[in-house]
C-alpha cells in the first residue's frame, strides 16, 4: 500500500519466466536484414546459425557440427548437425542451409551481411553436408557464418516468401516466437525440440522500457528479471541486490578523420590530433571509467596493441611539432559530426575531446545531430571528422575489409586505402591459423595508426543486469543473449 | 453560413497540417532504408537500395506519394508499417486509447488540483495561503515533467519496490486495477503540469468576479458564502478556466511523449517518436493527422462548452 491509493501488487513472474527490459524494440522479423541491436538480440534466440561464438569468443559449431577447408582454402565443407528441427516441426537439412545462404547472396534480399560471404561462388547440398566454393582462399568465412544475419531458414518458407513482415518467425533456436507487439514486447517460449535440450527458462519476454533509468527501477522493484544497459552512468548505479554481467564489447569508439578533406589530407594534422588526445582521460571522465583504451582491432584473437601507436599517451609537444610540420603552428579548426542519440555518452565524449584538443591549439567545433540524420551523412562521408561508435566483429576480416580495402563498400566513409592494406587483407584471408593471420592484421593495424587514418579511442562494455536468481548465464562480447538457453532462475 | 465558414476553416487547417508534415518528413535527412539498416546501408549495392526503395514506396515522385497517402487516409486506410508488418490503424487504435486515457486522467487531476488551489488562493489575496497557492503554481510550472517522472519512478522503485509500469501494459478492459496503477503516476505528473496554469487562471478569474455587483447582491441576500463561491463566483469564472483546460488538454496529447517514455506506456507519443526515428512516413503522417483531427475536435467541443456555460456566446 502506497499513499493509500494503490490496490494490489501483481504477482511476480514465475521462476520459469524471464522478463528482459530493453530500451529498443525489435524493428523487423527478417533475420537477414536485421541490423538494429535489439532485433539481432531478440531474433538470436529464435534463429540458429551454422557457426556460433562461444565463451571467450571462440568460434564453435552451431547447426554445423564440424567443418573442413580444402588445402587451397577455396572450399569449405560443413557437416550439419543431425536431429535439428525448425519450430514448425520440419527437419533442418542441407537444402535449407543452401537456400538460406542463397537468399543472403541474392541482392534483392538486401541482406546486411551479404558482403561477408560475397566470395562464395557456388553452394552444394550433399546429404548432411554443405559445400561452399569461394573465388579466393577465405578462412574468415567461418566467422562470417555466425549470427542472426546468417540465420538458417526453412527452404519451404523461403520458397513461399514467408520471411519477415507479418509471417511468424520459424527458426531452429532455443526459443519459439509467440508474439510481437510493436513498441511493447516480444514474447518467446522454450523450444522443446532444441538440439541442446529444452531451455530451463520456459518463457522469455523482451519488454520495451524506453529509458535505462526506468529499466533499473523495474529491476529494483523486481518487475523484470534482466535489463539491457548501455549507459555507464546507469550501470554504475547498479547495487549489490542485482547481478551485473559485464564484458568488453567488440564495438569501438573512434574519431573518424576524413582523409580526403582538408585539413586531414595532411597526415601531420591527423597525427597531431592523435597525439593531442588522452584516451585514458576520455575513458575516466566521459565514460566514467567504463571502457578500455583500444587500437583498431577489437577481435579478441587479433586485438591491436594500443601502446604500439604513435603517441600512445597524450603528448602535446609532439602534437605541436606535427602541426608545425603541417605549416599550421597557429592551430587548426575543424567540425566534427556527432550523434546526439546514437549512444548514451556520445555528446559527453565529444565535449571531452574538444576540451583536450583545445590544449594543442586544435579547435573542434561540434555539429550535433540526431541519429537518423547522422547515418545518411556518415554514409555519404559528409563530414570532416566524426565521432563514431562502430560495430566490431569476432574476425578482423569481416570487421575491416569493407572499410579499408580499395573496393570495400564503406571505403568512401573510411577515406583511406592502399595497396599494402589490400595485400595484407588478402594475406589475412589465406590461412585458417590464427598465428599465420596475426602478422597480417598487426601490419594492418600499424599502417592505420602510423598514418592516423582515424583516431581509435576506446571500447565500451556490454552490460546485462539481472536478478540474483539468474544462474548459468554469461554475457558475450557480441551482445547475444544465446546463453539463456543454459540458464536457470531460482 | 457561420457553420460552413467554421467547417472550411477546419478543413483548411487539416490540409495545411497534412502538407506540412509530409514536406517536413521529406526534408529531414535520412529515409526508411538508412533508418532501418543504419550504417549497414553502406554495404548495399545500388540495385539492392533501389529494390528497397520500391518496397517501401519511396521511389515514386513526391506528389504521387502525397496523393497516394492522403486519398488512402481519407478513405480510412492509414497506411502500412513495414517494420512491424501491421496496418498503421492497428498500431494507432490501442496507442490512441492509452494517450487519450492518460490525457483525460491528467486533465481531470489537473483541473481538480488547479481549481481547488486557485479557489484556496483567491479566498484571501495577499495572505499566506495565497502565497502558498501561488508558490504551488510556480513550482508546478518550473519542475519539468521528466524530472518529476524520474524522481517518482526512482523513489517508488528503490524505496517501495513498486513500479507497476515494469509489468506488461494492461488496458482497462483487461485488468482495471493494474491499468489504474499504471496510469496513476503518469497522470499525476501530467496533472501537475495542467494544474499550474489552471490554478493561475482560476485565481485571477475568481478575483475578477468576486468584485462584481451580483456577488455583493448575493451576499446581501444572505446566501451562504459556500454557495456564493461555488454557484455564483466559480460558475461565472468558468469561461477562462474552460479555455485554459481545452488548450492544456491539447498540449497534453503532445506533452505526453516524455511521460509515456519514462513510464513505459505504449501511447501515441511513443509511437510517433519511434516512427520518426525509423522514418516510417505513413505511420508518422497518419498518426499526426489523427492527433490533428482530435485537436480540432477538442476545440469545437470547447466552443460548444462555452455556449453551454455562458448562453450569451453565440
Amino acid at each position: 500500500m502506497v499513499g493509500g491509493v494503490l490496490v494490489t501488487q501483481p504477482a511476480k513472474a514465475a521462476d520459469s519466466s524471464l522478463v528482459i527490459g530493453s530500451v529498443l524494440d525489435i524493428d523487423k522479423t527478417d533475420p537477414h536484414t536485421a541490423t538494429n541491436f535489439a532485433t539481432v538480440r531478440g531474433l538470436g534466440l529464435v534463429y540458429g546459425s551454422l557457426i556460433e561464438i562461444g565463451a571467450r569468443n571462440a568460434i564453435k559449431g552451431g547447426l554445423a557440427s564440424s567443418w573442413l577447408f580444402s588445402k587451397d582454402g577455396t572450399q569449405l565443407t560443413l557437416n550439419l548437425r543431425e536431429g535439428v528441427k525448425f519450430h514448425d516441426g520440419s527437419t533442418f537439412d542441407a537444402e535449407d542451409a543452401k537456400a538460406s545462404l542463397e537468399r543472403i547472396l541474392d541482392t534483392k534480399t538486401g541482406a546486411a551481411a551479404r558482403a561477408n560471404i560475397a566470395t562464395i561462388t557456388s553452394i552444394t547440398a550433399k546429404g548432411r553436408q554443405l559445400v561452399l566454393k569461394m573465388s579466393i582462399p577465405n578462412a574468415p568465412i567461418l566467422a562470417a557464418l555466425e549470427g542472426v544475419n546468417m540465420a538458417m531458414l526453412s527452404k519451404a518458407d523461403i520458397d513461399a516468401g514467408k520471411i519477415g513482415g507479418a509471417n511468424k518467425p520459424n527458426g531452429t533456436g532455443p526459443y519459439k516466437f509467440v508474439s510481437w507487439e510493436p513498441t511493447q514486447s516480444l514474447k518467446l517460449t522454450a523450444n522443446p525440440d532444441y538440439f541442446m535440450g529444452e531451455p530451463k527458462i520456459k518463457d522469455v519476454t523482451i519488454r520495451v522500457i524506453p529509458t535505462e533509468a526506468s529499466i533499473l527501477s523495474a529491476l529494483n522493484a523486481g518487475t523484470i528479471g534482466m535489463g539491457i544497459i548501455t549507459d555507464p552512468l546507469i550501470a554504475r548505479q547498479v547495487k549489490s541486490n542485482l547481478k551485473m554481467f559485464k564484458t568488453p564489447a567488440l564495438a569501438y569508439y573512434a574519431l573518424q578523420l576524413n582523409n580526403k578533406v582538408a585539413p586531414f589530407t595532411d597526415k601531420n594534422v591527423r597525427l597531431a590530433i592523435q597525439c593531442a588526445i588522452d584516451r585514458e582521460e576520455l575513458v575516466k571522465t566521459a565514460l566514467l571509467g567504463e571502457g578500455q583504451v583500444t587500437g583498431p582491432i577489437t577481435s579478441p584473437a587479433f586485438r591491436s596493441d594500443a601502446n604500439a601507436r604513435p603517441c600512445p599517451k597524450q603528448d602535446l609537444a609532439k602534437a605541436k611539432e606535427y602541426l608545425t610540420a603541417a605549416g599550421k603552428a597557429s592551430g587548426v579548426t575543424f567540425k566534427a559530426l556527432v550523434t546526439s542519440t546514437g549512444w548514451a555518452t556520445s555528446v559527453a565524449m565529444a565535449q571531452n575531446l574538444k576540451a583536450q584538443l583545445a590544449k594543442a591549439n586544435i579547435t573542434m567545433d561540434l555539429d550535433i545531430v540526431e541519429q537518423a540524420t547522422y547515418v545518411p551523412r556518415w554514409l555519404a562521408a559528409d563530414f570532416t571528422a566524426t565521432l563514431a561508435n562502430n560495430g566490431g566483429r569476432i574476425d578482423p576480416d569481416t570487421m575491416y575489409t569493407r572499410y579499408f580495402t580499395s573496393t570495400g563498400n564503406l571505403n568512401k566513409v573510411a577515406s583511406y586505402s592502399s595497396s599494402t592494406l589490400d595485400a595484407n587483407f588478402i594475406k589475412g584471408k589465406a590461412s585458417g591459423k590464427v598465428a599465420d593471420r596475426k602478422s597480417a592484421y598487426t601490419a594492418i593495424s600499424k599502417e592505420l595508426e602510423d598514418n592516423a587514418v582515424w583516431v581509435w579511442l576506446a571500447t565500451p562494455y556490454e552490460y546485462r543486469v539481472a536478478t540474483k536468481k539468474l544462474r548459468g548465464f554469461s554475457a558475450l562480447a557480441n551482445g547475444s543473449l544465446l546463453q539463456l538457453r543454459s540458464a536457470t532462475l531460482g | 453560413m457561420r457553420f460552413l465558414s467554421r467547417v472550411a476553416s477546419v478543413l483548411t487547417t487539416l490540409f495545411g497540417i497534412s502538407v506540412f508534415v509530409f514536406i517536413v518528413l521529406r526534408v529531414i535527412p535520412g529515409d526508411t532504408i538508412t533508418s532501418s539498416l543504419g550504417i549497414e546501408t553502406g554495404v548495399l549495392t545500388p540495385e539492392q537500395i533501389q529494390t528497397l526503395r520500391e518496397y517501401y514506396g519511396i521511389d515514386k515522385p513526391l506528389i504521387g506519394q502525397y496523393f497516394s497517402w492522403i486519398t488512402s487516409f481519407l478513405s480510412g486506410d492509414l497506411g502500412f508499417s513495414y517494420s512491424t508488418g501491421a496496418p498503421v490503424w492497428d498500431l494507432t487504435k490501442p496507442a490512441l486509447l492509452v494517450t487519450a486515457q492518460l490525457a483525460l486522467f491528467g486533465t481531470i487531476l489537473g483541473v481538480l488540483m488547479g481549481i481547488s488551489v486557485g479557489m484556496f488562493s483567491a479566498r484571501k489575496p495577499g495572505s499566506a495561503r495565497d502565497f502558498a497557492g501561488q508558490f504551488f503554481g510556480l513550482l508546478a510550472l518550473a519542475v519539468p515533467g521528466f524530472v518529476l517522472s524520474t524522481t517518482i519512478v526512482t523513489v517508488m522503485a528503490n524505496r517501495f519496490q513498486y513500479f507497476p509500469n515494469g509489468y506488461e501494459y494492461m488496458t482497462p478492459f483487461e485488468d482495471l486495477s493494474m491499468n489504474l496503477q499504471q496510469m496513476l503516476f503518469p497522470s499525476l505528473v501530467l496533472g501537475i503540469a495542467v494544474a499550474a496554469p489552471v490554478m493561475r487562471t482560476t485565481r485571477s478569474a475568481l478575483l475578477e468576479t468576486v468584485d462584481k455587483d451580483f456577488i455583493r447582491t448575493a451576499y446581501g441576500k444572505g446566501v451562504k458564502p459556500r454557495i456564493v463561491r461555488l454557484r455564483h463566483i466559480l460558475r461565472n469564472s468558468l469561461i477562462p478556466i474552460v479555455t485554459m483546460t481545452g488548450i492544456q488538454f491539447g498540449y497534453l496529447l503532445g506533452g505526453a511523449v516524455i511521460v509515456e517514455k519514462i513510464f513505459a506506456l505504449p501511447g501515441m507519443g511513443r509511437q510517433i517518436l519511434d516512427a520518426i526515428n525509423k522514418r516510417e512516413y505513413a505511420t508518422v503522417q497518419s498518426s499526426i493527422m489523427v492527433f490533428a483531427v482530435l485537436f480540432v475536435t477538442i476545440n469545437i467541443v470547447t466552443d460548444w462548452v462555452y455556449r453551454k456555460v455562458d448562453p450569451r456566446i453565440k
